[in-house]
């Protein structure tokens, strides 16, 4: 059995001051540390090791968080095969770790070990230093057993940051739970009602008689649109990897495969080597909508804003909505049954809003999923809390 | 029947900020191979790009300079292309939302008309790095200089309003001086700062419908888009009049077998916006402050200098031309000389002798003060213009004030009569039958022995006093011995 961690930091940790004194961190090597291996799961960066450290890493640092080293990820982070996120936390290895989440992966992962896991807003977390696919739905997740450690590690690295332009400028909002009016509300949407297997629904309603007896008014309301999350999410996040994945051409880096002739047939034979079945096929969905069917990319973009807009007119009625937690992966899936248990967890990474993952908030082991309106992590988080105050009492 | 071209340009112009367009690394190409290189400038994995300020204003102000319309929102796309001079497979270009819309230049056609060629857009992108194509013991090699990776670029695509290629070499010689005038880059195709495609079509005379299009790459000098586009519209003409249909593709000019070849189509496909650079949002404030930094541009500064100076318009359009020669003689008339004086050896004198050195008249040795002060003796009559001109040159290696070097080699002009008047007495002795043929009404004669008498004098008489003189003794027939 591979061990939960490829790469584990040796340097001794010197007593260490700041909001993160002495807590562990562990990462995945997806995210930039100057000299540690940085292949983020794939071939494609064979033997890379960053020069740089990415910004999460320096606030990190800066806070006092001691980085305990990298955890084994999936090709790119995409799904969760092959990958050990959230192993660290749940074996006391590590206080927090770092997962990247493109369609609910670090939901997911939280989930399967029985940890909270949180999607910071988009725009929120820096991205210089993360090695990514898909660039405007990927974002830095937190895993950990505390919320309390989650707003820590999340006010650490959020906010502007000099060297990725795409964050806004204005300061990140204070995350402290005074900070916020409290939920009172949360929203349920039918349509997430009804597309869940009937097993998987009791769970549902019985987390949801958790929120209520935690002293949330529960209000059922509609968005049509919402199956279109999946659909958005695979045009415009396959054709986004696909484009930006092109610099994974082992030109510079990564796995150069031997004997080709000219520099067309290298880029074949090291590309059709280096990446792995999912990412390959997701790549080549994305190419084909790219080159094939723009006109679907286009519209899948259009329909991305109104999801965007229809996500805001629902949060402006509660204060939260409560959404069932995504499925688990088959341990050996082609794309197809690799997305499909995230169907219901894309739609945060679509709209970038902030969604809180809690394992066990019904009787029986079923997670469900708290999302609010972007940059509202605070009320999100705090209503977290409470939850998860309750269900210690119980 | 008839045909007639329709031409578009495609300009690539790297300008000439200190940065490169994501990153803070000197925009210096040039440099020893990989130098001026960063994370962001290499596309290692991870890295974002950052816009530059400098890059966008000097690109803000060029759009501006070429009569463009800056738009409130541009963005970055994602231009995919596998080529190893691009080692992340694309190139940020904003190929959706370019920076300004609109603009144009007019320029004066073959007949003699004014008309406008218009500018449909003009939008920023990165350049790629340069590939180097080496052998290594019997071993080809192609390594990648970084240097230009990133390196801020505008590019400039134009309406189809060209018809011949005598328009578009107007065209790009008005567009150079005009980036020039705003410091943006100096357009120099030798240098490759400068960069231009055209694309080619011929429809019957009068047609409206466009025909088929070739695109035309690799001229490195004006004069060469001109051939090329040419070349191109001859070889159109020859297949439709053998029947054959035109091909959409690209061609490459070869300057030796002067003709255009075929190349290897490039894989392109639509672009996809890129999320990590933030869409560029210009405030009318900001678009404000850069129309307030665009210098005066050549039309209004060839009016104004004709008008302020007393010049033609052809002399005013001729300064104006290089906006170092403009501001050269401005500096020359500030100290006060003649302007007609200045813009005669300005042209005459100045740029030839600049030009033979291989040097741009904003880098002379000889600076406008030092030829205003050089102007000014001559305009006092204190060296003549031979002297002058032969002053001149030694300025250029010299940093000696033109007094001290007329001084140092005697040159001051002898303008006292009683002095040349011994000296026309002698050549009229010597040059007897010249005498004889002015007295027949041959007047010509008179400008051989006033060069005789200059002769005499070592160059330094002075030339009025001379003819002055010899007019007064031939006319009271004070016939010499």
């Amino acid at each position: 059995m591979d061990s939960v961690f490829v790469h584990r930091n040796q340097e001794s940790a010197p007593p260490s001051k700041g909001a993160l004194a002495g807590l562990r961190v562990a990462i995945q090597p997806n995210i930039s540390v100057v000299g540690w291996p940085t292949e983020a799961g794939s071939r494609a960066l064979a033997r890379y090791r960053a020069v740089e450290d990415a910004t999460v890493v320096r606030r990190l640092r800066a806070a006092g968080a001691r980085l305990c080293g990298s955890t084994r990820m999936s090709e790119f982070g995409f799904g969760l095969k092959g990958s050990r996120a959230g192993e660290s936390v749940a074996g006391r290895e590590a206080d927090a770790e770092l997962v990247l989440d493109l369609m609910g992966e670090c939901r997911a992962a939280g989930l399967r070990v029985g940890v909270c896991a949180y999607k910071p807003s988009y725009g929120l977390v820096s991205r210089q230093g993360i090695v990514g696919l898909i660039p405007s739905m990927e974002c830095c997740g937190i895993v950990s057993e505390s919320l309390d450690v989650v707003r820590r590690v999340l006010a650490t690295i959020a906010g502007p940051d000099e060297f990725d332009f795409s964050l806004p400028e204005e300061p990140p909002p204070d995350f402290a739970p005074a900070a916020c009016r409290p939920a009172s509300t949360v929203g349920v949407l039918a349509e997430a009602r009804a597309a869940l297997p009937e097993a998987e629904k009791t769970v549902f309603e019985s987390a949801l008689e958790g929120l209520e007896r935690a002293g949330f008014s529960l209000r059922e309301l509609t968005l049509p649109d919402f199956p279109l999350f999946p659909l958005v999410h695979g045009i415009v996040g396959s054709v986004e990897a696909s484009s930006s994945a092109g610099r994974y051409d082992s030109v510079r880096y990564g796995l150069r495969a031997p004997g080709a002739g000219n520099w067309n047939d290298m880029y074949l034979a090291s590309r059709r080597e280096a990446f792995g079945t999912v990412v390959k096929s997701y790549l080549l969905q994305g190419a084909f909508f790219q080159f094939e069917r723009f006109a679907s990319y286009e519209d899948a973009c259009r329909i991305r804003a109104r999801l965007i807009s229809g996500m805001d007119l629902l949060l402006g009625q509660v204060d939260l909505l409560a959404l069932p937690a995504p499925g688990s992966e088959p341990s050996d899936g082609r794309l197809r049954e690799v997305c499909a248990p995230y169907a219901g967890a894309m739609f945060a990474n679509v709209t970038g809003q902030p969604v809180l993952c809690l394992p066990a908030a019904a009787p029986g082991g079923g997670g469900i999923q708290l999302a609010g309106a972007r940059r509202g992590d605070a009320r999100v988080l705090e209503a977290g809390e409470r939850i998860m105050n309750l269900l210690r009492r119980d | 029947m008839e045909f007639e071209a329709v031409i578009g340009l495609e300009i690539h112009v790297e300008l000439n900020s200190a940065t490169k367009l994501f990153c803070d690394c000197p925009n210096r190409p040039g440099d020893e191979p990989n130098r001026n290189t960063c994370p962001t400038c290499l596309w290692f994995p991870g890295a974002a790009p950052r816009l530059g300020r400098a890059p966008l204003e000097k690109a803000a102000l060029l759009s501006l300079g070429l009569g463009g319309e800056l738009q409130p929102r541009s963005a970055f796309d994602q231009k995919v292309y596998y080529y190893p001079d691009l080692p992340k497979g694309y190139q940020l270009s904003q190929a959706r939302l370019p920076l300004s819309r609109g603009g144009g230049i007019e320029i004066t056609d073959e007949a003699g008309e004014r008309k406008t060629l218009r500018i449909h857009h003009i939008h920023m992108e990165e350049d790629v790095a340069r590939l180097v194509h080496q052998v290594e013991g019997r071993t080809p090699v192609s390594l990648v200089d970084f240097n230009r990776a990133g390196a801020p670029l505008v590019e400039i695509v134009t309406e189809p309003d060209f018809r011949s290629p005598f328009e578009a070499m107007e065209f790009l010689k008005a567009l150079r001086t005009r980036v020039r005038y705003v410091g943006a880059s100096d357009c120099s195709m030798d240098n490759g700062t400068m960069r231009v495609d055209a694309n080619i079509s011929i429809r019957p005379r009068g047609s409206g419908e466009l025909g088929t299009k070739v695109e035309v790459k690799n001229m490195n000098s004006v004069r060469h888009v001109g051939d090329a586009i040419a070349y191109e519209i001859d070889r159109q003409r020859a297949l439709v009049e053998a029947g054959e249909a035109v091909v959409l593709h690209t061609r490459l000019w070869d300057p030796d077998r002067k003709a255009t070849l075929p190349m290897r189509g490039k894989f392109e496909g639509p672009c996809v916006p890129d999320p990590s650079v933030p869409v560029i949002d210009l405030s009318p404030e900001w678009i404000g402050r850069m129309r307030e930094r665009l210098p005066e541009m050549p039309a209004a500064r060839t009016a104004r200098m004709a008008a302020a100076y007393g010049l033609s318009d052809e002399e005013a359009r001729f300064l104006c031309a290089e906006v170092e020669v403009a501001d050269y003689f401005e500096a020359v008339a500030r100290e006060g000389v003649a302007p007609r004086l200045a813009m005669h050896w300005i042209a005459t004198q100045l740029l030839p002798a600049l030009k033979e050195r291989k040097l741009d008249p904003g880098r002379s040795p000889v600076g406008p003060v030092r030829l205003a002060a050089l102007l000014g003796m001559l305009a006092r009559e204190e060296v003549n213009a031979g002297a002058a001109r032969e002053v001149l040159l030694e300025m250029f290696d010299s940093d000696e004030a033109p007094e001290a070097i007329v001084g140092a080699r005697g040159l001051t002009q002898q303008s006292d009569a009683g002095q040349l008047e011994a000296l026309a007495d002698q050549v009229l002795s010597q040059h007897p039958e010249a005498v004889q043929d002015i007295r027949r009404g041959q007047g010509k004669a008179i400008g051989f022995l006033i060069g005789q008498v200059m002769q005499a004098s070592g160059g330094r008489a002075n030339p009025r006093v001379i003819r002055e003189l010899l007019h007064r003794k031939l006319s009271i027939g004070d016939e010499p011995g």
